[in-house]
């Protein structure tokens, strides 16, 4: 059997150490913990870990400054913890590199899902990238630009396969609404959320079953997108 | 009206004409009365003829003060001695009497023109008084219907130049209630490069709050006008204090009323976050304990109620986050173009299980165009109007959302439920805040849901109603369509 996949959980609260040491050893995971940036940044270089859970809120330093130092140096994957209505942070901390995030409070089921899709990534990011990406009834083959739903050709306008061809190409991570602007459609577009949601509601209407009820491209409230692959 | 003129060289001259007139107004009565009595003079004895001429002596006195009315006395006694003292034609003196009665003469002229000068003066006086009176009554109605010390500024530099004419005015207030302190000038340029000629404080009992200063023409102040201008400070600094005062109450009620929130404030969130952790705690102690060996489905039961009322604790605290935004005017939206569709369409699937017992109907027309909202405000109106419906609403009835254009400006969202009708005096107050249609105890909720909706919708620009309608009752709001200026941007469609 594989080895067990090592968590470094950088948080300040003693129960939410406590907690997700229980939940995530119960899910045969490893777990070291944190309880400042400063610990963190230096357990992280003594202890390799598979994937870092950071709490943006630390005493002694700011999440998005402990995650900004850590991609100096190292590409593991990074899921961020914070609360509801810190969009602004949030975004910051993606487009600094973190690969995830998670709004507290949140469930296992959830934390679980995160950690998967940020361990795939990272054996995904070691190897080859993935040609054809496949969501449910959807298929993307990245090389011949064609995409089908339920085997039958979906016409999409030249946009509209960039945007689903970069989401796809980062399945599963949460792009954020600048990060996707800027490379669909251009840096001077960064601020231009309006394109994105035009054309995401476009795309929706040709590749979901239910548009309103969207399961390949979900949204991150105020935060920006996620494409869903299958497991 | 202008009451004080300063003596100015016409007036002196015209003075000057007004005495001489009454000398020589004198000197004809005298005349006058020397020919009546000339003609009775063989009828006539002396002391009678002494007696009559005070006459001229009395009228002169009263008609043109005390030296037309000396020089009565001098000229009757002299026509008396020369015209009806033998020997007749002579000054000549004779009798020691006849010089009594010059005396009289003259006692009589001295005091009745001093009685006759304390009574005009004090007439002069009640008149002066009447003016003052009047001017202070005009004054104290202006100043009574100004509204800011600015106001009051304006009252006393207009009313202080309607009875001094200066060449410059300035009425300069300290620093008062939030207030900048200001000066007003009349004329409106800069005063004169010199010290004021006169300087009136405005002062209260504790310190000065202002002046008036004035550069006149011809310096001094008068007396009088000195008197009525500080009269008229001291109006105006009562004004002012009135206004302080009313300040203050003011300041003091709305913080009692905050005080009175925060308390109502309390309590009913800590009645609130108690009632989920009351569950919470009940369920996990069950869980814990020993005693009962839990079959799976009731272990299950269980948590799932700690599942749901967690996330209500939470929802809560989001509630309760929002408020202390709007409270502190820290709710500023980051408005981007959004589609209000996509918006409603992550809180149903956010909310499916409470509005798992509810029909949800969407009526938004496809042509809508995007609209300028902070995406999570956005959410959070459409939650908490939902979660109202889910509340109110019986189970299985239908909840309608709708969203058009109301003009090309604004676009209209309305939310309606199948709810209790609320009385049409309670429209407005269902926003305040901790107000509940029901008796609290019915209906779970911190009451602060719809007045976040109102802080949101009003932080975007826009109105949000309710309004009872056929089958219940409908939340309506107003989202207007401008983003700096910008109408929503037109996104043209790509050919395949």
């Amino acid at each position: 059997m594989k080895t067990m996949a090592h968590v470094l959980v950088i948080d300040d609260e003693p129960q939410m150490q406590r907690a997700l040491r229980t939940i995530l050893g119960a899910h045969n995971y490893r777990v070291s913990t944190a309880p400042s940036g400063e610990e963190g940044l230096a357990l992280a270089a003594a202890e390799k870990p598979d994937v870092i859970i950071l709490d943006l809120s630390l005493p002694d330093m700011d999440g998005i400054e402990v995650c900004t130092q850590l991609r100096q140096w190292t590409q593991i994957p990074i899921i961020i913890l914070s609360v509801r209505s810190d969009e602004g942070d949030k975004i910051k901390a993606l487009d600094q590199g973190a690969d995830d995030y998670l709004v507290k409070p949140f469930g296992t089921g959830e934390l679980l899902a995160r950690l998967r899709v940020a361990q795939r990534h990272l054996a995904k990011s070691q190897g080859e990238p993935d040609t054809v990406i496949v969501s449910g009834d959807l298929t993307i083959d990245l090389t011949r630009h064609i995409v089908t739903r339920a085997g039958i050709e979906v016409k999409l306008t030249a946009t509209e396969y960039r945007l689903l061809a970069y989401l796809a190409g980062h399945a599963n991570r949460v792009l954020t609404h600048p990060h996707i602007l800027e490379h669909v459609w251009g840096p001077e577009y960064r601020d231009d959320v309006e394109y994105l949601r035009v054309f995401m509601s476009q795309l929706r209407k040709k590749l979901e079953a239910q548009p309103k009820k969207p399961v390949h491209i979900l949204s991150e409230p105020g935060i920006g997108y996620r494409f869903i692959t299958d497991a | 009206m202008r009451l004080f003129f300063l003596p100015d060289s016409s007036n002196r001259s015209r003075f000057l004409h007004d005495r001489l007139l009454g000398f020589a107004l004198a000197l004809v009565i005298v005349s006058l009365v020397t020919a009546a009595l000339l003609l009775l003079r063989e009828e006539l004895n002396t002391s009678t003829v002494a007696l009559l001429y005070l006459i001229p002596v009395l009228v002169s006195t009263t008609m043109w003060g005390l030296w037309p009315g000396v020089f009565s006395a001098f000229a009757a006694f002299l026509a008396y001695n020369y015209f009806f003292l033998p020997p007749y034609y002579t000054f000549i003196v004779h009798e020691n009497q006849d010089i009594i009665a010059l005396l009289i003469l003259l006692v009589v002229a001295v005091f009745n023109s001093q009685l006759v000068a304390r009574a005009r003066s004090g007439q002069a006086a009640a008149v002066t008084r009447e003016r003052e009176t009047t001017l202070l009554y005009e004054l104290s109605l202006d100043l009574a219907r100004a509204g800011s010390p600015a106001e009051i500024a304006a009252v006393l530099a207009r009313k202080s130049s309607d009875m001094v004419r200066a060449a410059h005015l300035e009425v300069s207030i300290g620093p008062m209630y939030g207030e900048q302190s200001f000066r007003l000038s009349i004329p409106e340029n800069n005063p004169p490069d010199k010290t004021p000629d006169a300087v009136i404080p405005l002062e209260t009992v504790r310190a000065s709050v202002g002046e008036i200063r004035m550069w006149l023409n011809v310096p001094p102040l008068t007396p009088g006008q000195e008197r009525l201008l500080r009269a008229y400070a001291a109006q105006g600094t009562l004004a002012l204090e009135r206004m302080a005062l009313a300040h203050t109450e003011t300041r003091a009620q709305v913080l009692e009323e905050s005080d009175r929130l925060k308390s109502a404030l309390l309590s009913s969130v800590t009645h609130e976050l108690r009632t989920p952790l009351a569950t919470i705690k009940a369920s996990t102690t069950s869980l814990i304990s020993d005693e009962i060996p839990w079959k799976a489905p009731a272990r299950h039961d269980l948590l799932s109620v700690i599942d749901e009322e967690t996330d209500y604790l939470n929802y809560l605290v989001g509630n309760l986050l929002d408020m202390s935004r709007i409270e502190a005017g820290a709710l500023k939206p980051k408005r981007h173009w959004n589609i209000l569709s996509e918006i409603i369409d992550g809180v149903l699937v956010r909310l499916h299980r409470m509005l798992s017992g509810f029909t949800v109907d969407m009526h938004i027309p496809d042509d809508l165009p995007v609209v300028p909202v902070d995406y999570s405000q956005m959410e959070q109106v459409f939650v908490n109007l939902l979660t109202n419906a889910a509340k109110y609403a019986p189970q299985g009835s239908t909840i309608q959302i709708e969203a058009n254009l109301r003009d090309e400006n604004t676009a209209l969202v309305s939310v309606k439920n199948e709810g209790p009708q609320v009385k049409p005096d309670h429209l407005d107050r269902i926003f305040d805040k901790f107000y509940r249609i029901t008796e609290p105890e019915k209906v779970s909720g911190t009451g602060l849901g719809l007045s976040i909706c109102k802080g949101i919708v009003e932080a975007h620009g826009g109105r949000i109603w309710a309004e009872n309608v056929p089958s219940g009752l409908a939340f309506r709001f107003t989202i207007p369509l401008r983003l700096d200026g910008n109408p929503p941007p037109q996104i043209e469609a790509e050919d395949l």
